[in-house]
Order: C-alpha cells, then structure tokens, then sequence
C-alpha cells in the first residue's frame, strides 16, 4: 500500500461573518510551468533562487501594445526603457521587435550602443548627462531631451564647438490630474516655463527643435491623465508651429501605464483595475487626432512604456527555507529571495504561488525573505498553502525594475535564464560569486594581512 | 504529555468550538487525526507510530510539524497544562 502525502497539521481560527477582501478565501492554485517548461527542472539545473524571463510573453505583450496604437494611430513608435530591465538579452528582444532604446544615463546610453542599436534611435532622458555623454549623443544624432536649463545651455555651448545640430526636445512636466505631480523633471507647461525654454531653444538657430516629451509618472491608473498630457503637449506643439512655422516630428508620451501587479494595500487585485493598452491607445491617440495639430503633420507618437511592457514576462522562483511561527502564533514561512532581488515587494502585493501541488487547506502567512533584516518581507499577511522546507514557489510579474534595481547585499544575485520561443532555456546573466564581488576591490598591503 | 481541555467540542469534520471563550476553529485533516490521537491519550511517539503508518513522513520532519502545531494549540488555550511546564 503506498502511504497518503502528508499535509502539515493546522488549526486556525474562524472569524464569523468577516470573510476576506475577495469574498471566500481562494485557493491558490499552483504554477508548475513556464511556458510548458517545469519550474522545478529550471531550478535542479541552474539553482535556486532563478530568474527566469518568458521571451514569448515579451514579444505577445510588445505585440498587443503596438497593435493597440497603430490600430488607433498613423505613426507609432517604441523606444524600451532601458531602466526597466537593461539585460542585453531582454532589450533585444525589444529591438528585434522594432522597439528604438529610452536611456537616462551615460552607462544606459553605452549599453545600448553596445546593443548595436543605431544611435539616431536612442532617446536620451533623465536630469543626469555629463558634458561628455551630450557630446556623444550630438555625435551620433541621438534625440536628447533636456531636462533643465544648465543642459540647455550646456548643449548650446557644445553646438558651437561643432558643425552638428543637435537634435532636441524638451522634457515637459504639467498637472494631468494625478498625485503626486512629477514636477522635478523637465519644464513646467502650467506656468509657462516649457514655452520659455522652446523658445531659448528656437532662438538659439543651433539646436534642431524635434520633438516634446513627457512622462507623467508610474503605475498610472487612470487614461484620463494621458489625455491631458497628449492635449497638453499637442497644444504646445501648435503654439510652435503657429510662431515658428515649424512641425514637430514626434511626440513622446513616455511610459508608466500600470502593469497587472497589485500596489500594496489595494482593495482589488491589479488584474482587474490595470486599464488595458487599447484604453490608454484610446485616451492618447484620441486627443491628438482631436487637437488643433494639422492631419497631414500628425507628429510621430513615441511611447517609452515599461513596466506594463515586460512586468508578465518575468518569473522568480526559488525554495522554502523553513517555516516558523511568529509570537503571536501567526505562521512565518522563509524563503530563500528577499528584498534584494525583489526590490518591488516594497509596492506590490506580488502574486507568490506553490510549484508543486497543495491541499485546500492555507494559512494566515506571512513570507519572509532570507536576509537577516526586519524589512525583508516578501508578502504580509497573505493565505498561504502550506509548504514545507524544501518545496517550490514562484512569484509572477516581477520583469520589470526587479533586474536593474537589485541589490548585492547579503547575498549574490542568482541566475537569469531566457525561454525561447521554444521553450528552450538559456543562460543570459550569471549568477554572481564571490570572485565576482572581490574583483572590484582592492586591499591595501597594510591591510592584507591580520593575525587572531 | 498534551492534553486537549475537556471541554473542547471536536466534530468528524474538523470544526473546534471552545465554549469558554465561544472561539471557534477549523482543523485541517491531519490537523484532526493528530488531535483525536491525543484526545485518546496517545503521546509524541505513539501519534508519531501511527501516523508514520498512514502518511508519507519522515520523523525529523514529524516531529518538527508536531510540536509547531502543539505549541499553537496551546496558545490558543486549547490544552491543559499538567503541571510539567
Ligand atoms: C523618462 C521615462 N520613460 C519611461 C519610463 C518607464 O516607465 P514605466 O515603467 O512606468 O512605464 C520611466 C520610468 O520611470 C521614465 O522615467
């Protein structure tokens, strides 16, 4: 006779009459497959915890974005936010599917260059470009979108030194309706700082006027505020055509569309409230055909759209570490990712999930990473299958910021596979060692040595 | 030796009501077969003979799981102290 599986003993407590934030407490069902690969055989071949990125789900959501605009819109463009997720591997995939690059520092700007990506379909953003980079990208015809005044001045003192004419756009801040307002970034449309600086940049007769750009924020909620900014900036647009006889060639919407994830403390899961891009086409492209901008000068739309492009395609799976209770008899269950890989834990309410198949029963949980640090908290309070030392989980939707914010503290960073449209996986970052941390550092002779 | 408090109504279905606190519980199934274990007077290494029978366990992990759900059922006052602790 072969023996039952066994299940963890629990009691728990009923709470009469107050059943949880969805109704009846659900079970979660397990996730066992990426992409028709098994989770737990990624993991006995290349360790655990494991990054690992869906290409197929990348090129479906790139897809579906495009589709939604250029169903809606003549002229659409992408450009992948290199700081959502700078793996070379997943940015070219981005580029194989026609997306340009969005960088906002000079090491972004490297890399995307070493990408092989033409620098003329690079868009430079961010507060944060030395003299040298500027330079650079003046170089190689880049499209820079000055931030403040000092870069203002700093590309006209360079365009003196050159025959180039610098392509450039202004970066445009405004009230769109939503808190908190990204004043700090760019020129302000409401108190007419955007126009001055248009205007310094016309009269400077050096610089190639090109395009407007904004980005209004992340993980925004409603399409309204995207209407707003598209008849914001298609009124600036206008405004200049009107005193200058000039045409925009695009405008850059930027990103921040909110992807599936849930913010902490959200009443409804993010499933259901993340407007979709056919929403967020409709808001945007409806306003600009609407403004005052002549039909047959209709600007390029560039969207620099990132976490609502890649936060699906990315998966982190891992081990149960152990189990314990907390003083207050709640369960405790340790794994072995914490804050230092998932750095969004601190906003989301990410979706964690067994591998292997669970009873009915879950429990008041809440998943601690592995550092030995009290803010390392994957979930609070969350209703939680119960697994054991040793059994699988996996967190879904961590694709983006998690590859490009994560933190060597404590422990290395592990390895990131790619599946191929096949299913195949592939190695695309190693996980780190020791050797890889010592090799940065350098200890002085007096300090080498030490007896105990 | 654990103990469950007398006065503790335990159904097949794994419901648990104490009546002096009007708290009610649920058990899971190997949750209820432990507890019935006990309430028949079986201690650690019998439960753990009986169990290890029926059930896929090693006793290392047995009895970390076994004294993890003793202890919260005796946190939820649901046992007896019988003077050894
Ligand atoms: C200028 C710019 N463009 C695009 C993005 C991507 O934003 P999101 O991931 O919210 O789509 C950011 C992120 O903050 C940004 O600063």
């Amino acid at each position: 006779m072969t023996k039952l599986t066994f299940e963890r003993p629990i009691i728990q407590r009923i709470n009469a009459g107050l059943p949880s934030k969805y109704g009846m407490a659900h079970k979660l069902e397990p996730v066992s497959h990426i992409d028709g690969v098994s989770i737990k055989s990624l993991l006995e071949s290349y360790g655990s915890p494991l990054v690992i990125i869906s290409e197929s789900t990348i090129r479906k959501t790139y897809k579906t974005a495009h589709r939604a605009f250029s169903s809606r819109y003549p002229k659409v463009q992408f450009a992948w936010s290199y700081k959502t997720n700078y793996l070379n591997a997943v940015c070219n995939v981005f580029h194989q599917e026609g997306a340009w690059a969005e960088v906002v520092s000079g090491f972004e700007y490297e890399k995307a260059i070493a990408n092989g990506v033409p620098g003329d379909l690079i868009v430079f953003n961010g507060p944060d470009k030395s003299r040298e980079d500027l330079s650079k990208a003046i170089k190689n015809g880049s499209l820079i979108h000055i931030d403040h005044f000092d870069e203002l001045y700093e590309i006209i003192s360079l365009s003196k030194e050159s025959v180039l004419r610098p392509k450039v756009a202004i970066r445009v801040n405004m009230n769109t309706g939503i808190y908190p307002q990204w004043d700090r970034f760019g020129f302000n449309y409401e108190n007419g700082e955007a126009w001055d600086a248009l205007n310094r940049i016309m009269a400077s007769k050096q610089l190639d006027l090109v395009g407007l750009h904004t980005h209004i924020g992340t993980y925004i909620m409603t399409t309204e505020a995207y209407k707003v900014a598209a008849t914001k900036l298609a009124d600036l647009a206008v405004r200049i055509e009107k005193k200058f006889g000039q045409a925009l060639q695009y405008l850059d919407l930027g990103g921040g569309f909110a992807s599936k994830n849930t913010l902490r403390g959200a009443y409804y899961p993010g499933t259901d409230t993340a407007p979709s891009f056919d929403d967020f086409a409709e808001a945007i492209t409806s306003a600009l055909m609407s403004s005052e901008i002549k039909p047959d000068h209709l600007p390029l739309l560039i969207l620099e759209t990132g976490r609502a492009m890649i936060d699906d395609a990315g998966y982190l799976a891992g081990t149960v570490i152990a189990n314990k209770r907390l003083a207050d008899g709640r369960r405790a269950t340790i794994i072995d990712a914490g804050v230092n890989l998932l750095f969004t834990a601190f906003w989301y309410e990410h979706d964690i999930r067994p591998v292997e198949p669970v009873s009915e029963q879950s429990e008041d949980t809440t998943i601690y990473g592995p550092l030995c640090m009290n803010i390392d908290v994957i979930r609070g309070n969350i209703m939680f299958p119960l697994l054991k030392k040793g059994d699988h989980y996996v967190i879904r939707r961590v694709g983006a910021y998690n590859n490009t914010q994560w933190l060597q503290f404590i422990n290395m960073r592990p390895n990131v596979v790619v599946l191929d449209g096949k299913g195949k996986p592939h190695l695309i970052r190693k996980a780190e060692t020791l050797e890889t941390i010592n090799s940065q550092e350098i200890t002085p002779d007096h300090l080498a040595k030490f007896d105990l | 030796m654990t103990r469950i408090k007398k006065n503790i109504a335990i159904s097949d279905s794994g419901f648990v009501f104490d009546p002096g606190t009007g708290d009610s519980y649920s058990l899971n199934p190997t949750g209820l077969e432990i507890v019935q274990l006990i309430k028949s007077g079986k201690d650690f290494q019998q439960v753990l003979a009986e169990m290890s029978i029926k059930y896929e366990v090693d006793p290392e992990s047995f009895e970390r799981y076994y004294y993890d759900f003793t202890t919260t059922l005796k946190q939820l006052r649901l046992t007896e102290s019988d003077g050894e602790d």
